[in-house]
């Protein structure tokens, strides 16, 4: 019974659809799989795939990688951070250090790390340093980063957390006037630890179809021919197609270590403002890993553009699913995966990024197509 | 990744000759063993993976429908 993904392919192809459809994703996983794969060449005219909000890098507040940065330069400790965190500019000046790479390079102690478990071994090996760990990320992220705290860290290390929750921002998007899409393609991962359910609000509330999918494009595919056959059939259900992971109720057990470690607080994301209930904060039998409590706020109060992205940077309506990321003006231009602007370039999470990364190296703004570095 | 070892909340995994020392802390509540098979993010076990089922439920619908046409 099981289909390959040319199977899923050629049922998609037989599908008799007419109008228009718009399938979201909210995942740089997924974004990445459909890009690198050609999945959206392959689809038929009529259906666009759109990247919504799947890159926590990409929406973590600039006044965080601002203090992140400041505590590095200031406070004298050990910075850690997932490496995609390394390159993501702040607005300063010019001449002030824009970013914890060019931090790193002029001397602050910054370390990327690929695990939570890397900065409590970081932290046990310089009982003299405080160590910082700058944390980032989705649900998926969030859960290990719980596990770190309750299983026990060391006392010379704090967490500046920016963790963020998935569905909160698509709430947001379906509750203003112009959500922008069709269909759902939700998140594989985020759903395997917080479980499916947390998206059938998108079904239920709104009456749009949903499908969870894994990462391999055979799951992808499957999930967007149950949306698009949910549409046609006038159907609404969540059809779960990565169930080799995704099981009713996610992972209790990681639910359950969040709970204890953090608390949802309303958060800010970079460019969009504040989203009700969207993000974590530590509870406070952990203000003691509080990198928020721990440290002074370096943020100078009247910083220019404190919290904007860049001047001329979308990536905000890139995140949102309003653009595509070639139709930002800079993509190609001022803003390449070398000198990045805006944070959809810098994270292996960003569309911006997946996209030069696939090779689109054409800018769709200002009328008449232009090829870049042609 | 597939377990080959474990010690604690922790395992040596293994996965296309790569080796990785993983946190079996978020799965407290799920019974594992040598060779079974974990989704790892970022150091951490987060779910077993199960047998394969199902791609999607329009799969079982067409299958009920086509069985129902068999037995017709």
């Amino acid at each position: 019974m099981t289909l390959t993904a040319q199977e899923w392919l050629a049922k998609i192809r037989a599908l008799p659809l007419q109008r228009r459809v718009r399938i979201m994703n909210v995942c740089g996983g997924h974004e990445r799989s459909i890009t690198l794969a050609g999945i959206r060449s392959a689809l038929p005219k009529t259906v666009e795939l759109i990247a919504g909000p799947g890159c926590p890098v990409c929406v973590c507040p600039e006044e965080d990688v601002y203090q992140a940065i400041q505590l590095a330069l200031q406070a004298n400790v050990i910075l850690v951070a997932f490496g995609d965190m390394l390159r993501v500019p702040v607005n300063v000046p010019k001449g002030e250090v824009r970013s914890l790479e060019q931090a790193k390079a002029s001397g602050a102690d910054i370390r990327p790390i690929a695990s939570p478990r890397e900065a409590v071994r970081i932290a046990r090996e310089n009982p003299q340093r405080a160590v910082v760990f700058f944390a980032a990320g989705f649900e998926t992220t969030t859960a290990p980063v719980a596990a770190m705290l309750l299983e026990g860290v060391p006392n010379n290390l704090s967490v500046l957390l920016s963790a963020r929750r998935t569905w909160p921002a698509v709430a947001m998007l379906l509750d203003s006037d112009t959500p922008g899409f069709d269909g759902l393609v939700a998140p594989g991962h985020v759903s395997t630890v917080m479980g499916p359910e947390e998206w059938l609000f998108v079904v239920e509330k709104h009456r749009i179809p949903t499908a969870v999918a894994g990462f391999m494009p055979v799951s992808l595919l499957a999930a967007m021919y149950s949306v698009l056959r949910q549409l046609l059939e006038g159907e609404r259900f969540l059809d779960n197609c990565y169930p080799e992971l995704v099981r009713p109720g996610g992972n209790p057990g990681a639910q359950a270590q969040i709970a204890q470690a953090l608390h949802i607080t309303d958060a800010n994301w970079r460019g969009i403002g504040v989203i009700p209930a969207s993000g974590f904060g530590l509870n406070p039998c952990y203000a003691r890993h509080d990198a928020r409590i721990q440290f002074p706020d370096f943020d100078a109060a009247g910083r220019k553009r404190a919290g904007q992205m860049p001047p001329g940077c979308e990536c905000a309506s890139v995140v949102l699913g309003k653009i595509n990321p070639n139709e930002c003006k800079i993509y190609g231009r001022a803003c390449t995966p070398k000198s990045p602007v805006g944070p959809c370039m810098v994270s292996d999470e960003g569309a911006c990024r997946i996209w030069w990364a696939a090779g689109v190296r054409t800018n769709a703004t200002a009328g008449d197509a232009q090829a870049l570095d042609a | 990744m597939q377990i080959v070892e474990i010690d604690g909340f922790n395992a040596h995994c293994a996965a296309k000759g790569v080796a990785r020392e993983v946190s079996l802390y978020l799965l407290q509540g799920e019974p594992l063993a040598i060779g079974d098979f974990v989704m790892v993010h970022v150091g951490y076990a987060i779910q077993k993976m199960n047998e394969q089922e199902a791609r999607s439920a329009w799969e079982v619908y067409d299958e009920m429908l086509a069985a129902e046409a068999r037995g017709a």
